[in-house]
């Protein structure tokens, strides 16, 4: 009984996250040019989404610079989650973590109108460069926060049996610690790839000279009402994903089943 | 490890890939040339094949950029870092570049459509001598009315929606100078006036209406009127236009006593660098055939007097979104005011949002 009610929580809570998305996309096949009513089924708005070259360049635009600032973040966010767990001094790493987490929690806007004044006040033009910076930027904190559990779980005598096996300090790190931490490594990843796509306030601020994203082009969009090639688009995004998250599961099932076997054969 | 190694050299050759596909996107419809035009506009606010046939003919490139506010377009401009040749702020908005220096003078001697505009919108307050502006699109404030609960004909004017018959029908859109602006026009007083008994008496006026406002929202009005949620609702007539699209039930009337006009306007930021493609455009965009085209895409009312020629009868005669002449006459543009004065008008204007 209980545990029939258990399940039946569960898809209650899933039907309503995932209603407005399919919502959504049911409304990018309908004939008519708005939500209030659907008119039958159409393909035309994914017709008028592929000739939209504009619409598409800027597609590319924002998953490159979502999977290249997460990517550099990632690197970054690591090292200062790995130099944070190895500071002794207690107040320089409780200092170092507030000063961390501090941006974490700043407003979007303000940080996108400090990029602004910062980089106009160096003469950088505003374009590509400028909106990888400030995601590559605001994306650090986010996978510092998501690593140092991580690190925080491994315990010292692994360590110290690595070194007394002669482990060197670049095999340390190499074989023991970034093994141990990857599944942080990965969640950080994903969120700060997740943080990029959707960002809209700092990205606002710091685009220009032709360049834009998603989120800027879909916001300005909403005066005249959004039309259903938006729906399109979210449609193929979320197919998108879809297809990334199953990518990832396989790869995991794969490597798991590989691990498997080789215990098999040490046993 | 060398997995972690593997994954990332993938990631860093699938953003080879999108920036290859990204730049060639961009080319494929010519961007990266020399020839190229910056116009940062409202989103979907032009017809993209019109861009297309322009670059036909001027071989000019054209590179959009969007905003969402006046104000965001404003912060863009004057912080600097950016290119834009030409840009489309409201009227209020003119008025603020212009003082703040953000605009440069038109050449009227390279303007060859001139007289293809509307002198209605030309010389208004916000730039008397069309020194730096050009009109682009135009609308008004008014009355939606749904002809299943109000019988057509019986709300012209703004007095009508005071009657006792409207008890919580009408739904408002939220902003002080339009609410305000909408009390002092059914007063026979000036949308701008500045007089602070005059606005305290719109104030107490509106508190009268509270009974029979329904709700104060933005957006979503259009939602709720299509859907049949109230009988009345006062908006903007872009606005308008969209609702009636979704709901032929749905009217649109411009009170003749006077509203608000409001006007997109065509400027050219201090930051403009490629002087020819701007006048090619502006002329480009001032022929009747490309203005009309560009209004029958967007389906807000052109300031082009010979492209409202060419647009469809059912369009060019359409009251609600032309009105005649009289109305026109009595439609006042919104000054600038200064900070005081606007800050007046939000204080009276939110004491009746507590009121209701």
């Amino acid at each position: 009984m209980k545990r029939r009610f258990a399940n039946i929580y569960l898809i209650i809570v899933f039907a309503i996250l995932y209603a407005p998305i399919i919502f959504l996309i049911a409304y990018s096949f309908s004939q008519g040019d708005t939500m209030t009513n659907f008119h039958g089924f159409t393909w035309r708005h994914y017709q008028t989404l592929f000739s939209d070259t504009r619409m598409l360049a800027i597609v590319a635009n924002t998953l490159l610079i979502a999977l290249l600032s997460a990517l550099i973040a990632t690197l970054i966010g690591t090292l200062g989650a790995l130099s944070i767990t190895r500071t002794t001094k207690r107040v320089t790493r409780e200092s170092l973590l507030t000063l961390n987490n501090v941006l974490m929690v700043s407003p979007d806007v303000i940080i996108g109108a400090s990029f602004l004044i910062f980089f106009t006040m160096l003469k950088i033009p505003l374009g590509f460069s400028t909106v990888l910076m400030s995601h590559i930027a605001f994306e650090i904190p986010i996978v510092v926060l998501m690593v140092l559990p991580r690190l925080r779980e491994m315990s010292a005598s692994l360590l110290d049996a690595a070194q007394d096996l002669g482990a060197t300090t670049r095999q340390l790190l190499t074989h023991v610690i970034i093994p141990f931490i990857s599944p942080g490594i990965f969640a950080g990843f994903f969120m700060a790839l997740t943080y990029s796509l959707d960002d809209f306030a700092v990205t606002f601020f710091v685009t220009g000279n032709g360049f834009s994203t998603l989120s800027v082009e879909i916001y300005s969009r909403a005066r005249q009402g959004i039309n259903l090639e938006i729906n399109a688009l979210s449609g193929v995004m979320f197919l998108f994903s879809l297809l990334l998250v199953g990518g990832y599961y396989w790869i995991q099932q794969a490597s798991q089943k590989r691990r498997q076997r080789k215990r098999e054969v040490v046993s | 490890m060398k997995r972690l190694i593997s994954l990332i050299v993938g990631l860093l050759a699938i953003c080879g890939l999108l920036a290859y596909a990204g730049h060639h996107l961009q080319a494929s419809s010519g961007s990266t040339g020399s020839k190229v035009l910056n116009l940062y506009n409202w989103g979907d606010y032009i017809d993209p094949q019109l861009l297309t046939k322009f670059q036909k003919e001027t071989s000019y490139h054209v590179n959009v950029e969007t905003f969402d506010s006046n104000e965001a377009m404003y912060t863009k401009i004057k912080q600097g870092g950016t290119h834009y040749d030409l840009a489309i702020p409201s009227e209020y908005m003119v008025a603020k570049m212009k003082r703040a220096h953000l605009l440069q003078p038109l050449d009227r001697s390279r303007l060859t459509g001139l007289r293809n505009y509307d002198p209605q919108f030309m010389g208004r307050s916000f730039d008397p001598t069309n020194r730096y502006s050009l009109p682009y699109f135009w609308g008004t404030l008014g009355i939606i009315y749904n002809d299943r609960f109000v019988r057509p004909g019986t709300v012209n004017h703004w007095q009508d929606l005071w009657s006792g018959k409207y008890r919580d029908k009408i739904m408002l859109i939220d902003s002080a100078r339009d609410i305000m602006g909408m009390a002092l026009a059914s007063q026979g007083q000036s949308m701008n006036t500045t007089n602070p008994q005059k606005l305290r008496a719109a104030e107490q006026k509106l508190t009268r209406l509270a009974p029979n406002v329904k709700a104060t929202v933005a957006d979503e009005i259009k939602m709720y009127m299509t859907q049949n949620e109230a009988p009345l609702a006062v908006d903007w007539s872009g606005e308008a236009a969209e609702m009636l699209a979704n709901n032929h039930h749905l009217h649109y009337v411009v009170p003749s006593e006077g509203s608000n006009l409001w006007i997109d306007n065509l400027v050219i930021p201090k930051t403009a660098q490629h002087d020819r493609a701007i006048y090619a455009f502006l002329n480009f965009m001032a022929e009747p055939k490309n203005a009309a085209q560009n209004a029958e895409y967007v389906g807000y009312a052109t300031p082009n007097r010979a492209a409202k020629a060419l647009l469809p009868a059912a369009v060019r005669d359409d009251h609600q979104f032309y009105p005649n002449t009289t109305t026109l006459h009595h439609l006042e543009v919104y000054r600038d005011l200064s900070p005081t004065q606007v800050g007046l008008y939000n204080d009276l204007y939110l004491e009746f949002k507590m009121h209701h």
